[in-house]
């Protein structure tokens, strides 16, 4: 007996779904395809196209693999952790650097920080530098954004940071690394109250209580080099003044909870349209904590953002029972980089077992879904769905996006 | 080089549909249930009339609902209750939604004695049909045993016959070779343009009622040629260079034709002609496909419309060849290639910006 039959809707998570998107290849990572939120890419002296990413947890560190041509991946390099108690998660490129991320399980255990990589031959990384962020109360970095090559933007904890509670460890640090050999802290911002010793009282904690940190610190240099748009999980979405990186000041605070469930991960700009667009993250299998929205703001005062619209999911009736999460996570961030495909007018996220999806914000108080890629069920998935959870766009239009499990890399073209 | 604007593509963005039509008895349910358990089937939706005599046997069947069945091929079987647009959209929402399968393509079996015309519009004009949907092949079923007499002495089936990409005719098992060559004969006067096939017991390959119009902003010539039937008309590939209109020796009163211009037509001019065709003569301008050169556009306008409705027009990327001529083809009854040439230079003599003028 088939298992469709066993099943009342006629959806089945091992069936992929796609709409205006095609499968070009997936890459399975050598076994090793559950990958984190780390996705960039560098193009090689000799003109190749190498795509960076963090695994998502212990054993591996980061993979490479070269997408020249994107329907046929080569594998370059994989590399391990030191220990099991350690994930690397998040990474960023620019040019030949490669800035690793580190977090630890608990408190007090290393590495816990950065790495700063030398690229330039793929094959073979070169350690330029550790800034370590361990400490009594860190778990060291739990994602970075490195895009103009100078600073590096952090969620991190620090040997010197004692947070009120246990989970408002990690806070916006900005590492100043244009002398990769020696980073040093230039900013540091933290919501008011999750610091021991702070004048105010520590923030509430909310009903699914996700924590008071940061987690997305986008920084676009070219555009705003005054400006940090930080997601701070439980703390909402804050636009940070970042023109003085040693005297950091709050523009705006918007939040979504209460009402909402919290966890939001991502504040990114669409300049020329005065948009922003918000991601939560979902945190909890099977709709638990749905729902879990994309959220878009007008911020053409930025001093007061004001939620217009969130993107038109599909409904949890269908994907919440698919298995593992469904619901926002990343974005298609924009990176400056001339490999990096940008736009303010459409949209690429990540929902888990809601897999890749883009939005046309043409009409910003409606925004249109235009394409999706759900992949089936990767092999071995433990959630019995794919997780996608992170997406990158190169400058040929061509998509990247990864399973946090199993299914590792799912490269994908729009159909034309 | 320019970032490649991503998006939703008109052609290869929308889930492609193929129209299955002919006259009652013409044996549309037998082809339409015999392709259902066809294994290349797989996410292909088709909206039927009726489950017919050899309904599906329930060990094909996965899953079913009141409405729906999904076979153990991957297609989803879904009767039409009411109406075809609401039909079609519910079925788009639920796959959009990962209800029912992520059917690729769609067929759809229209009623008997139905004007397939009414369908093709649809698709052509209903807004959110059109960005779900494109029209991708209509196929017209004739039976061999009373197709002759049903042309002759009505009118639907020579418009079903007309309006068709594709022609089978069917049940030819039951009547000798010269009656099946002579229907034969008068359907490729008709429609010299669409490939025409025999089949019986509904046995049809499901490559011959797909993949007809075009599919992708870059498109190929081959591609072109498909969809407005160079390969197969009596012209021996030049489309329409010298053609002079099939002469209809049969009553039907029904003649294709293609039209070629050499300069670039503005879009005004272009349009004006076929408002003043689609108002005056709608009910005659059975179809019009076409690759118009617009003034200012880097590609072809894809033009297509049936009677006096048309489909937005598309620019492809680039021109499929060298061959830059606007060409367009014509299905019309009475009308000749000599009245819509005439109107054309009529038109472009008024706007002499369009320079266009006939290059035969």
């Amino acid at each position: 007996m088939s298992e469709a039959k066993s099943m009342s809707p006629q959806s089945q998570a091992s069936q992929t779904l796609a709409f205006n998107m095609k499968l070009l290849a997936q890459h399975e990572m050598e076994g090793f395809g559950g990958m984190g939120e780390g996705i960039n890419m560098q193009v090689t002296k000799d003109g190749r196209r190498i795509i960076w990413m963090a695994h998502e947890s212990a054993p591996k560190n980061f993979t490479a693999l070269d997408v020249s041509d994107p329907r046929k991946p080569k594998f370059v390099i994989q590399t391990d952790l030191p220990h099991g108690d350690v994930r690397s998660n998040s990474l960023d490129v620019v040019g030949n650097t490669m800035v690793v991320a580190y977090q630890t399980k608990g408190f007090n255990n290393k590495p816990a920080g950065i790495d700063l990589f030398d690229i330039t031959v793929p094959e073979k990384p070169k350690l330029i530098s550790h800034f370590d962020a361990s400490g009594k109360f860190s778990r060291g970095v739990h994602a970075v954004w490195f895009d103009d090559g100078e600073f590096v933007h952090m969620a991190s904890g620090a040997p010197d940071f004692e947070p009120t509670h246990d989970k408002d460890d990690q806070f916006y640090r900005i590492i100043d690394v244009r002398n990769p050999s020696k980073p040093t802290e230039a900013g540091r911002w933290w919501m008011p109250g999750t610091r021991k010793g702070d004048s105010v009282a520590p923030p509430p904690r909310l009903k699914i209580d996700g924590g008071y940190r940061a987690h997305n610190t986008n920084v676009y240099a070219k555009q705003r080099p005054d400006r940090a748009y930080v997601g701070y999980i439980d703390g909402g979405g804050y636009i940070l003044d970042i023109k003085d990186k040693s005297n950091i000041k709050v523009v705006s605070r918007w939040k979504n909870a209460p009402p909402f469930n919290g966890f939001v991960h991502t504040v990114m700009p669409l300049f020329s349209k005065d948009l922003l667009i918000v991601t939560e993250e979902c945190v909890r299998d099977n709709c638990a904590d749905w729902p879990k929205l994309t959220w878009v703001l007008n911020a053409a005062d930025e001093t007061n953002p004001v939620p217009i619209s969130t993107v038109p999911l599909p409904s949890p009736e269908s994907f919440g029972k698919r298995g593992g999460r469904f619901g926002s996570h990343n974005l298609w961030e924009n990176y400056s980089a001339d490999c990096a495909w940008k736009s303010d007018n459409i949209i690429l996220a990540t929902f888990f077992n809601g897999g890749l999806r883009a939005y046309d914000l043409s009409n910003p108080y409606q925004p249109q879904e235009v394409a999706y890629f759900v992949p089936g069920t990767p092999k071995l998935s433990p959630k019995g769905a794919v997780q996608i959870n992170d997406v990158y766009v190169d400058d040929r239009g061509v998509v990247y996006c990864q399973d946090r499990f199993t299914g590792g890399l799912y490269i994908v073209e729009w159909t034309q | 080089m320019d970032a490649p604007v991503l998006g939703r593509s008109a052609l290869s963005g929308r889930i492609p549909v193929s129209v299955v039509t002919g006259f009652l008895g013409s044996g549309k349910t037998t082809l339409v249930n015999k392709l259902l358990k066809r294994p290349e089937m797989n996410r292909v939706a088709v909206i039927v009339n009726e489950l017919g005599e050899q309904a599906i046997d329930n060990d094909l069947v996965e899953v079913s609902s009141e409405q729906m069945m999904l076979l153990n091929n991957g297609c989803l079987c879904c009767v039409l209750r009411g109406d075809l647009q609401e039909t079609m959209r519910d079925l788009f929402i639920k796959r959009r939604n990962g209800e029912i399968i992520d059917f690729d393509r769609l067929v759809i079996e229209t009623t008997g004695l139905a004007d397939p015309a009414p369908v093709m519009q649809t698709l052509m004009t209903d807004t959110m049909l059109q960005s779900q949907y494109r029209l991708d092949c209509v196929v017209t079923l004739v039976d061999a045993v009373n197709g002759l007499e049903q042309l002759k002495t009505l009118s639907e089936p020579v418009k079903q016959a007309a309006l068709a990409d594709r022609i089978v005719i069917t049940k030819t098992d039951l009547v000798d070779e010269s009656k099946a060559a002579a229907l034969e004969a008068i359907l490729r006067e008709l429609n010299p343009r669409a490939p025409v096939k025999r089949a019986v017991n509904g046995e049809i390959e499901l490559a011959f009622l797909i993949d007809v119009a075009l599919r992708s902003m870059q498109s190929r010539l081959e591609d072109v040629e498909r969809w407005m039937g160079a390969d197969n008309a009596e012209d021996h590939g030049h489309y329409g260079h010298d053609e002079h209109g099939h002469a209809h020796r049969h009553d039907t009163n029904v003649t294709s034709f293609c039209l070629r211009y050499k300069e670039p037509f503005t879009w005004a001019s272009f349009s004006q002609c076929m408002e003043v065709l689609g108002t005056l003569r709608g009910a005659d301008l059975f179809r019009v496909k076409g690759l118009v050169n617009v003034a200012g556009h880097k590609g072809p306008l894809i033009v297509q419309g049936v009677q006096h409705l048309f489909h937005p027009p598309i620019e492809l990327e680039k021109w499929p060849s060298d061959d830059h001529e606007t060409r367009i083809v014509f299905i019309t009854r009475g009308i000749t290639q000599q009245t819509v040439g005439n109107l054309f230079s009529a038109i472009a003599s008024v706007a002499p910006v369009a320079a266009a003028t006939a290059s035969t």
